[in-house]
């Protein structure tokens, strides 16, 4: 997302970073330790993702905000404490592009 | 704002409060009258750019643009305009927080929110 520095964004770049600033809303409201584990696991998913997924690969990016935004539901639910569970399928990403889970 | 100036200086008061270390009761109230004045919203707002991990604090103005000026991206601009929501106890909606890119703006976007405290 660098090369977007002082432009307008896009559409699809907005629907990200919404979804970030999601996130850690989210983490806002869990304990301290969760929200610090939860800032740096989301953190380090959300700039991976920028830089290994091409920024043209609409499919992919919108199957990641679906996939994203469901998470986030869950996070959102006071019973979840934190990613612990949501862990796994982050570092099951695929990032070569669009996969069979489509 | 001009209107609440007038009202407070008909009451002898003045509305640049002293300086933020003077005020001991400032974390503790949200009182109307406890309004903020545009030097502490500078203040506040540089301190905490200047405090986000990856800042150059010695590049830090007031005038300063987040991604062009201080080499952040736009998920550090996220995390900025998050950080100041938590300074200021305020919740910015998307639409306002898209466009907050540099300390005038949040400066700005501050200082004319009722509820910034």
């Amino acid at each position: 997302m660098g090369s977007s520095r002082g432009q307008k964004l896009s559409g699809i770049q907005k629907q990200v970073l919404s979804l970030y600033r999601g996130f850690l809303r989210a983490a806002r409201s869990k304990s301290h330790d969760e929200r610090r584990n939860i800032e740096s696991v989301v953190s380090q998913e959300f700039r991976r993702n920028a830089k290994d997924v091409d920024r043209k690969n609409f499919l992919y990016i919108e199957y990641l905000l679906r996939r994203g935004n469901k998470q986030l539901d869950q996070l959102r639910n006071p019973g979840t404490t934190g990613l612990s569970s949501l862990q796994l399928r982050f570092s099951k990403t695929n990032h070569a592009g669009p996969s069979s889970n489509l | 704002m001009a209107l609440r100036a007038t009202v407070l200086r008909h009451f002898g008061m003045t509305v640049r409060g002293p300086p933020l270390a003077l005020q001991p009761w400032r974390s503790m109230s949200s009182h109307a009258e406890d309004h903020l004045s545009k030097e502490e919203v500078i203040e506040r707002v540089l301190a905490v750019v200047k405090d986000f991990p990856k800042v150059d604090p010695s590049r830090v103005t007031p005038d300063v643009h987040f991604q062009k000026d201080l080499g952040l991206d736009s998920l550090d601009n996220v995390e900025i305009v998050m950080a100041l929501e938590e300074e200021f106890k305020l919740e910015i909606p998307d639409k306002e927080a898209d466009k907050i890119d540099s300390c005038q703006l949040a400066i700005e976007y501050i200082s004319n929110h009722p509820m910034a405290g």
